[in-house]
């Protein structure tokens, strides 16, 4: 592996995540903000080593191996959220370095778990910048990186490749890769545009349409206030925040053959959406009687809770209207499953994927009926395709990777001394990049009383569900360093 | 431009890597799975699987659309079928592999004219607008080399004004001198050094070694006499020894036997030497093995001028060019078809005579010309392209100086011809609408050179 190489591009990227501070630092300055200084030597310490990391490392040869790919995406995640966290502890927001590296992985890789106690006293721009830090991790902060710069050759497939939610199934829309990446951010930007000005005709000042925008896209989940969207206490911001996380929640290249190639059809008989809609109305009919049995709720107000968190658990979003933690244990069972099956693949959603749960359960099914007729030849078949077995066996082998990081991760934190359910579903809100949880870091919450190790576990589950946990363990195996 | 390649065979994975390398889009179709899990980790493709001669897949890869549909599976129907249908789904362009001489007609009409071709097969009643046989346009070259006094092929461009040729470095005169020391008898322009199988630009401080070759361009009548100072020439050969009667050997045999050369067929297929023994009247086919070196002595290969392996192995065509270097044949030709192996064998001394593979990408590359470019020629594997521009009135580099017209340093201007006179070398010319350029440079620099032609 050419080390030199990697590093090289982790400085552009580095540069570029400087660059990205210049929103937050722009708004702090002509709001007179108290973190004007913060950003500006946060933009400045970014820019000058990333382009210092860039220059002494000049490369000549073009392209990258997939080794090298997979090293410069888990390194940039890494290094990108390091940066990231310069503005909270140089403001003084969070004054433990560990706990604002939390903040910036948690907003990277869309989570949306919080240790601000209080977020509505802090400054704006830091607000800001937490948003517009999981609006980058949506749609990969790789893939801008490839859409803005056609340098890499064939290594841009590498690393979209080893970036992209899905993975193998994230289907390449263009003959070019830099040309899928260039699309899927024109839709993603689209969208992100079309919720603000939506926003603001509900009647949201800028700051707030902002920030709720830059993490509805990304099914994120921070937001500017205390009690996340239920702050604003109307039905509209609501209907336009749903409608926008069940949309972040689709797989982009849908979008792309309904808006580039005119083919709204190939979104309507995916099987992945349409499983993906039945489950989403399924599980809020189901909290929606729930709430009204067990609740005493009227019928619109249940619909309005049970609709809201069904939608923002399921996108991974992790937005709340209602402190689900006093909910029925059923509702929140629900809530807890729907953690872990997580969005569409190829949308900015995160988790396991329907897909994935699609060909599981199909595959399941087939080994019954292998059990009883062992000469049976069933393939195992999604739409009209016919799923190739090395797909499945991925697929096999990452729900069993995704249940074992949980397992391990989950006896972690108990061993800290956190109580099951705070345990078990910090670490399922972590690994699946939704946010909150339940007890003890559940919606009205946040996670600054975990002890310093077990924020180092939860940050780690954070990336390695963003990347879907091959990528980041992929540089933990022996065999990946052996043949350089 | 939008390419879609059906097939994912050496050609294909060849011209597709060419394609990419100059920034188009292309889109690979191919049946096995294997090959296509190549393409997606070695090039920046969309691959496609599947049988490309159905619509069904065609407009899956968006074939209307496309600039060209190049067909290069194995098997001619297939891809006249992939034209043909790609044709009706309104691509612009279609460019298929045929070898089969009854669909190309090449037994028929060795002089390859195109209006007698058109009379025996129309390819384009199949869609078909271009068609390339790399076996025979193998077997072209090797023909040609063979009558020539160098063993390396010749680019020709401006209706032959002009030539590019490559000379490796064999007198021991020019080694260790610095490029800046040789004279020149005649004007010609260096366009590139090959050093151990890399190029490197020319600049007058770069000293020679041994083993190296240069690419010269210079006017036709001038060529052999400044390939003197580079390296011997040899006589035209008269008696040839080929190995191997498979499509290339036998249409090499064939061409020789035509320009008057006695040649000599190798092949241990006993049906194979029936079959072109029949066909081949004045040539004479021997049953038996190209490695058996007391049967090449007994068969009088030492006494031959010149030696061309072309069987189907390219290890075996090294091995035996090898053999016969070493039995005392001044020129070894081998076929390769193997990219990767052309330093192996330039490194143990065989002359590399034809890669199917990159002749097929060579004809391909002069088709699919754009901008002001009127003809092209691939150099040392796929390293280089020269390419002939002609200025159009409203270019940028008009009424400049070659020198000053802003070319990418990795780029050379080998020559320009005005009404049919030759500038070389064209530095200091002005360049006027209408000039024809040759310049040489790497692939991945064509795009910004193009430019500055339109």
């Amino acid at each position: 592996m050419r080390i030199k190489i990697v590093l090289h591009y982790l400085g552009l990227l580095i540069a570029i995540t400087g660059l990205t501070m210049l929103l937050p630092l722009f708004w702090s300055l002509f709001n007179n903000g108290t973190d004007t200084s913060a950003f500006a030597i946060s933009t400045a310490i970014s820019l000058v080593l990333g382009l210092l990391l860039w220059r002494v490392l000049p490369v000549k040869e073009k392209g990258m191996n997939r080794r090298e790919a997979i090293m410069l995406v888990a390194a940039s995640w890494i290094a990108a959220s390091f940066f990231g966290a310069l503005p909270y502890v140089l403001s003084g927001a969070i004054p433990s370095f560990l706990d604002a590296y939390f903040e910036s992985m948690s907003g990277y890789t869309t989570t949306g778990a919080t240790v601000f106690t209080s977020i509505e006293t802090q400054a704006e721009g830091i607000l800001l910048w937490r948003s517009l830090t999981q609006w980058l991790g949506g749609m990969g902060i790789i893939m801008l990186f490839v859409a803005l710069f056609p340098i890499l050759g064939i290594g841009t497939a590498h690393l979209t490749e080893a970036e992209m939610p899905g993975g193998q199934q994230g289907e390449r829309l263009t003959a070019r890769m830099q040309d899928t990446a260039k699309a899927l951010w024109f839709i993603y930007f689209g969208m992100t545009i079309t919720e603000f000005i939506l926003l603001r005709i509900a009647g949201l000042p800028i700051f707030d349409a902002l920030t709720v925008t830059l993490s509805t896209t990304p099914t994120g989940g921070f937001t500017a206030t205390n009690l996340s969207i239920g702050t604003y206490n109307s039905l509209f911001v609501e209907t336009i925040v749903i409608f926008f996380m069940i949309a972040a929640g689709v797989n982009f290249g849908l979008y792309y053959f309904l808006i580039f190639k005119r083919q709204p059809k190939r979104l309507l008989n995916n099987s992945e959406f349409r499983l993906y809609i039945a489950l989403i109305i399924l599980v809020t009919l189901i909290l929606n009687i729930d709430l009204i049995i067990n609740m005493g709720l009227p019928f619109g107000e249940a619909l309005r809770y049970s609709s809201f968190q069904t939608v923002s658990i399921m996108t991974t979003t992790g937005f709340a209207t209602a402190d689900f933690n006093v909910w029925t244990n059923f509702a929140k069972s629900m809530l807890l499953v729907l953690m872990i099956i997580g969005a569409s693949a190829g949308s900015t959603g995160g988790a396991l994927k329907v897909i994935r749960l699609l060909v599981l359960a199909k595959y399941t099914y087939n080994r019954i009926l292998l059990a009883f007729n062992p000469r049976a030849v069933i393939p195992l078949k999604i739409e009209r395709g016919i799923i190739p077995e090395g797909v499945i066996s991925r697929i096999i082998g990452l729900a069993i990777l995704y249940f074992a990081t949980l397992v391990i991760c989950f006896l972690i934190m108990g061993s800290l001394g956190l109580d099951n359910i705070t345990a078990l579903s910090s670490v399922i809100a972590t690994l699946g990049n939704i946010g909150p949880g339940l007890g003890m870091v559940g919606p009205i919450e946040n996670y600054a009383f975990i002890p310093p190790l077990g924020k180092g576990v939860l940050t780690f589950c954070m990336l390695a569900g963003r990347l879907e946990l091959f990528t980041l363990l992929m540089l933990f195996t022996p065999a990946f360093w052996r043949w350089r | 431009m939008y390419v879609v390649i059906a097939g994912g065979g050496a050609i294909g994975f060849h011209i597709a890597s060419l394609l990419v390398e100059e920034g188009h889009q292309v889109i690979v179709i191919e049946l096995a799975e294997t090959v296509l899990a190549t393409f997606r980790r070695q090039l920046d493709v969309k691959a496609i699987q599947g049988n490309a001669a159905t619509p069904k897949i065609l407009r899956e890869a968006e074939a209307g659309q496309a600039d060209l549909v190049l067909a290069v599976t194995n098997s001619d129907e297939v891809n006249m079928v992939t034209c043909f249908m790609a044709k009706e789904l309104g691509a612009r362009t279609t460019a298929a592999r045929i070898r089969n001489p009854d669909y190309s007609g090449y037994f028929v009409t060795p002089t390859k004219s195109a209006i007698a071709t058109r009379r025996i097969v129309r390819p384009k009643s199949f869609g078909v607008d271009v068609f390339i046989n790399p076996e025979a346009e193998a077997a072209d070259e090797i023909t040609s080399i063979l009558s020539g006094v160098y063993s390396t092929p010749v680019e020709n461009f401006a209706d032959g004004l002009v030539q590019i040729r490559e000379f490796r470095i064999e007198g021991e005169a020019l080694v260790n001198k610095t490029l800046g020391d040789i004279t020149f008898p005649k004007p010609c322009v260096v366009a590139a050094i090959v050093h151990e199988g890399g190029i490197i630009t020319p600049e007058s401080n770069i000293v020679i070694t041994e083993s190296d070759s240069v690419y010269l361009i210079a006017s036709r009548e001038y060529m052999d006499e400044l390939g003197k100072i580079f390296s011997q020439p040899k006589r035209p050969a008269k008696k040839v020894v080929v190995l191997g009667g498979n499509r290339i050997g036998f249409l090499t045999a064939d061409g020789l036997q035509r320009r008057g050369v006695k040649v000599k067929v190798i092949e241990n297929n006993p049906h194979l030497c029936q079959e072109i023994a029949a066909k081949l009247e004045n040539v004479d086919v021997i049953l038996g093995d190209g490695t058996d070196r007391s049967f090449l002595i007994e068969q009088g290969v030492s006494s031959a001028d010149a030696f061309v392996a072309t069987t189907e192995s390219d290890e075996l065509n090294i091995l035996c060019g090898l053999l016969a270097k070493n039995l005392g044949v001044p020129r070894s030709l081998v076929v390769i078809n193997r990219p990767g192996y052309i330093p192996l064998a330039e490194a143990i001394g065989v002359d590399v005579a034809a890669l199917p593979t990159i002749l097929a990408a060579d004809k391909i590359t002069r088709f699919v010309l754009h901008g002001g470019a009127i003809s092209a020629a691939l150099l040392e594997g796929q390293q280089l392209q020269a390419i002939e521009f002609v200025t159009s009135p409203t270019a940028g580099i008009v009424n400049k100086k070659i020198s000053e017209a802003g070319l990418p340093g990795e780029a050379i201007a080998g020559a320009i011809v005005r009404d049919d006179s030759v500038i070389i070398p064209p530095h200091d010319s002005i360049i006027r609408a209408g000039d024809h350029i040759i310049i040489v440079s790497p692939l991945s620099i064509v795009p910004t050179v193009e430019k500055l032609f339109k």
